[in-house]
C-alpha cells in the first residue's frame, strides 16, 4: 500500500522546467529518501505534495485520494529553511501552530507537554524563541512538525543545525515515528544520514527522475563485481574469469587485492580459485555507498 | 496575534491617550500654580488713579508710596514676585491713546499671560478714566458696538433651504479624512511589517503548509485591521472620557477666573460666545451625522483594505525594510496627494478637481470624506463606493497573485518587471 503516489509531475517556472515528468510512489510506514543535488526539484515536489504551490502537470494521491486541502492534516512538514516567530513564546507559538493543523486546544495543550518533558524543553515553555539556542529552535521546531500526529512527515535536511547528540536524538524520534505507524520522506543532500536511515529512495538530478527502488536493490543494481582480499602468499595464475585490478602490500607480510569478476562468475566460484593459490584472511565484496552511486550519477549526467 | 500581547502595544494602547489629557493637566496644573499662588505684587502708583483697583485675585497686591528706587530696593529685599510701576500719565490730551510709560519688574520672566493680564487691568482703568472725562454715557458706548454672525443657508433645487455652516463643516470633513490617512499610514506600514516578519523569520513556509496564502495574508489584513480598529476605539473612548473628567475638575474654575478677570471690557465679545454655543446645536443638525458617520465607516475600511493589500503584497515582495523603500514611495504618492488635496477639496467642495478625486478609489476615502459634510449627490456618492468596492477587490486579487510567489522567493532582486512576472505566474 503506497500512502502517496505522484504520477509524471511537471512543474514549470518562468525561466527553466523545475520538474520534469517526475514520478515516486511512497510506500506505508517506511522512510523515503528523496535525494538530489542543490536545485535539483526537491523542494518544489516537496511544495507540490504541501500543496503550497500546483503542479502544472500531472497529479498525486495520498491514500488513494486525489491530494486536496483537507490532506494537509495528513502531513507534517519540517522546511529546509527553519524559522518560529521570534517574538512569541514557545509553548504559544506551539499551541497556534498546532491549532493550525486544527487540533483541539486541549489536545494540544496535553502534546505539547508531552513532547516538551521528552525534548527536555519543559523549563523553556514560558521563553521567548528568540532566547533559545539555535538546536533548541530546531527542536521546537521539530516538535511543531510532529505534534498532529501526521501520516506522513516530511523533513528537508533535518539533521542541518544540530550537533551530534541532537541529531541522534532526532533520528531515533524519527525510527519510533516510523514504528508507530508514519511514513517519512526525508529530503537531503547528505547520503551517511540515508544510508543508516532509508528504506527506499529515489534521485532526482536536473528535473528529471534519474533511480528509483529500495535502497538495497539499488545497491545491489549498482555493484560491479569488485572484491577485496587479504591474504598470504603470492596471488597469481588467476583464471580469466578474474581480473586482478591493484594489489598492494600491507603490514606482516599480508597483501591486499582488488579483483574483478567478470560476467557472472559468484563470489564462490572466486573463493574456490583464491583458496587453491593462497592463504586467505578476508573476503569482502566491495558494496558502492550511497554516496558513490550518488556522485557517480550526478557526475555521469554532467558529462 | 503577537502584536497584541507585546508589551508595547499595551503600553502604547494605554498611554497614547493618556498623553493628551495629561498634556492638558500638566498644562492646566502649571498654568493654575502660575496664576492661582497667591504672589505679592507691589504696585507704586505715582498717577493716583489706580489705588485698589487691582481686582486680580491671582496676586497679593501692596500698594506702596515714594520714588521707584526705594520701591525696587524693597522689592529686592523682601522678595515679591513682581514690581509694577505707573508713573504719572497726563490726561490733558484726549488723543493721546498710546501709553508706553508703565514698567513691570520681576525677578524671572514675566509670560505672555502675566503681561496681557496686567495691560488688561492698566487699560481698563485708563479707559474709565478717558471716558469720565469725555462726558460721554458709558450705556451709549456699549449700545454702539456691534457683533454680526452671518446665517449662511444651502438652497436646494427643490427649494428646500437648509443651514449650512461651512466652519464645522471644514473641520468635520478635514478630521475624518485625516483619520484614515492617518490609520492607512500607521496600520499599513505594520501590515508590511508583519508579512516581512514571517518571511525572514521564515516561518512562512510552515503556516502556508497550513493554509492557503491568501487566506494567510486576508488573515493578516483583517486581524491587523481588527487591531488598529479596537485600539482607535480604546483611543476614542479614553479620550472623550478623559478630557471629560479633566475639564470637570480643571476647565470650569479656570475658565470662570479667566471670564471673571476679563468681564467689563470684553462682556459683550463673551456674549457673543454664549450666543455662538448656543448656536452648536443647530449646527450640528446642519451636519449630516448619520452620513458621514456610515461613509466615514465605509471608505475607512475600503481604504484600509485597498491599500492594506498593498502593503502585504510590499511586504511579501521584499526581503528587507530597505529593499521595501522603492515601493512605499508610489503607494504614499496618491495618500499624499489625497490629503494635500484635501485641504483644497474642502474650500471648494463641488469643484471638478474635488469630483475626480473623490471617485479615483487611491484618493476618493480621504477626499469624499472632506465633501460629504457639505453634501454629496447621492449618484456620486454611490459611483465613489462602488470605485472603492471594485478597486479593493482588484487590488486584493492582484496583492494575493503576488504575495502568494513573493512570500517563498529569497534573493531575489525585485523590481516591477518581477511583479509582473509573479503577478502571471501560475503557482
Amino acid at each position: 500500500m503506497n500512502i502517496l503516489e505522484a504520477h509524471n509531475v511537471t512543474k514549470n517556472y518562468a525561466a527553466h522546467r523545475a520538474l520534469d515528468d517526475v514520478s515516486i510512489e511512497i510506500p506505508k510506514q517506511s522512510i523515503f529518501g528523496l535525494l538530489g543535488p542543490n536545485g535539483a526539484g526537491k523542494t518544489t515536489l516537496i511544495r507540490i505534495i504541501n500543496q503550497i504551490i500546483m503542479s502544472d502537470a500531472g497529479n498525486i494521491t495520498i491514500n488513494g485520494e486525489k491530494l486536496e486541502p483537507k490532506h494537509i492534516q495528513v502531513i507534517g512538514y519540517l522546511p529546509e529553511e527553519r524559522g518560529l516567530y521570534k517574538k512569541m513564546k514557545v509553548g504559544e507559538q506551539l499551541m497556534y501552530l498546532a491549532q493550525l493543523k486544527g487540533l483541539s486546544n486541549a489536545e494540544a495543550r496535553k502534546r505539547i507537554k508531552h513532547w516538551l518533558d521528552r525534548m527536555g524543553l519543559s523549563e523553556w515553555a514560558g521563553k521567548k524563541v528568540e532566547d533559545l539556542s539555535k538546536g533548541m529552535a530546531q527542536k521546537i521546531q521539530f516538535i511543531a512538525t510532529v505534534l498532529h500526529e501526521p501520516e506522513l512527515l516530511i523533513l528537508d535536511e533535518p539533521f542541518s543545525g544540530f550537533d551530534p547528540v541532537n541529531a541522534n536524538l532526532i533520528k531515533d524520534e524519527i525510527f519510533e515515528l516510523r514504528d508507530k505507524g508514519a511514513t517519512v520522506i526525508f529530503s537531503t543532500h547528505r547520503m551517511e544520514s540515508v544510508e543508516q536511515l532509508c528504506d527506499d529512495i529515489v534521485l532526482i538530478n536536473k528535473s528529471k527522475k534519474i533511480l528509483d527502488g529500495t535502497k538495497s536493490e539499488i545497491k545491489k543494481s549498482f555493484k560491479s563485481g569488485k572484491y577485496n582480499v587479504t591474504y598470504k602468499g603470492a596471488m597469481a595464475g588467476l583464471s580469466t574469469n578474474f581480473d586482478l585490478v591493484e594489489t598492494k602490500e600491507i603490514e606482516d607480510g599480508m597483501s591486499e587485492s582488488l579483483i574483478q569478476a567478470q560476467g557472472d562468475h559468484n563470489p564462490n566460484d572466486l573463493i574456490k580459485e583464491l583458496i587453491s593459490r593462497v592463504e586467505v584472511h578476508s573476503f569482502v565484496e566491495v558494496i558502492p555507498s550511497i554516496n558513490d552511486i550518488f556522485i557517480q550519477i550526478v557526475e555521469g549526467g554532467e558529462s | 496575534m503577537t502584536r497584541v500581547k507585546k508589551k508595547s502595544f499595551l503600553i502604547a494602547t494605554i498611554l497614547t491617550p493618556l498623553i493628551f489629557p495629561a498634556l492638558i493637566a500638566v498644562v492646566v496644573y502649571f498654568g493654575s500654580r502660575e496664576s492661582g499662588g497667591p504672589e505679592n505684587v507691589y504696585v507704586l502708583d505715582q498717577s493716583g488713579f489706580y489705588d485698589e483697583q487691582f481686582t486680580d485675585e491671582s496676586y497679593n497686591y501692596t500698594y506702596l508710596t515714594g520714588s521707584l528706587e526705594d520701591a525696587k530696593q524693597q522689592f529686592q529685599d523682601e522678595g515679591a514676585y513682581g514690581l509694577l510701576y505707573i508713573p504719572e500719565i497726563n490726561f490733558e490730551d484726549p488723543s493721546k491713546t498710546y501709553y508706553d510709560e508703565f514698567e513691570f519688574y520681576s525677578k524671572s520672566n514675566a509670560g505672555v499671560n502675566i503681561e496681557s493680564s496686567f495691560e488688561r487691568q492698566l487699560r481698563r482703568v485708563l479707559e474709565q478714566v478717558k471716558l469720565d472725562r469725555s462726558g460721554l454715557d458709558p450705556d451709549m458706548i456699549n449700545s454702539l458696538k456691534a457683533n454680526v454672525d452671518l446665517n449662511t443657508f444651502n438652497l436646494s433645487d427643490t427649494g428646500e433651504v437648509k443651514e449650512s455652516n461651512s466652519g464645522l463643516n471644514l473641520i468635520v470633513g478635514y478630521i475624518f479624512g485625516f483619520m484614515i490617512y492617518m490609520f492607512i499610514f500607521i496600520y499599513g506600514g505594520q501590515i508590511m511589517q508583519s508579512v516581512l516578519d514571517e518571511k525572514t523569520s521564515r516561518i512562512v513556509e510552515v503556516i502556508v503548509s497550513s493554509v492557503r496564502p491568501f487566506q494567510l495574508m486576508m488573515g493578516k489584513v483583517l486581524g491587523i485591521g481588527s487591531v488598529g480598529v479596537t485600539q482607535l476605539l480604546i483611543w476614542v473612548a479614553l479620550v472623550t472620557s478623559l478630557t471629560t473628567v479633566g475639564f470637570t475638575f480643571f476647565g470650569p474654575p479656570e475658565a470662570a477666573a479667566m471670564a471673571g478677570s476679563q468681564m467689563p471690557a470684553e462682556a459683550v465679545e463673551l456674549t457673543a460666545t454664549q450666543e455662538s454655543i448656543a448656536n452648536i446645536q443647530g449646527m450640528i443638525d446642519s451636519v449630516p451625522v448619520t452620513q458621514i458617520v456610515v461613509s466615514f465607516i465605509f471608505y475607512f475600511l475600503g481604504a484600509y483594505f485597498l491599500y492594506g493589500a498593498m502593503y502585504a503584497a510590499i511586504g511579501s515582495a521584499v526581503d528587507s525594510l530597505q529593499d521595501a523603500q522603492q515601493f512605499m514611495f508610489p503607494i504614499m504618492i496618491p495618500l499624499i496627494v489625497s490629503i494635500v488635496a484635501l485641504s483644497i477639496v474642502i474650500q471648494n467642495p463641488d469643484s471638478q478637481l474635488s469630483f475626480w478625486l473623490s471617485m479615483v478609489p487611491f484618493t476618493s476615502p480621504v477626499v469624499m470624506m472632506g465633501r460629504i459634510p457639505f453634501g454629496v449627490p447621492m449618484w456620486e456618492l454611490l459611483l465613489s463606493m462602488v470605485l472603492l468596492v471594485l478597486g479593493f477587490i482588484g487590488m486584493i486579487w492582484v496583492a494575493g497573485r503576488i504575495y502568494r510567489v513573493g512570500i517563498l522567493m529569497y534573493g531575489v532582486k525585485v523590481n516591477w518587471k518581477t511583479l509582473k512576472v509573479w503577478f502571471t505566474t501560475k503557482v
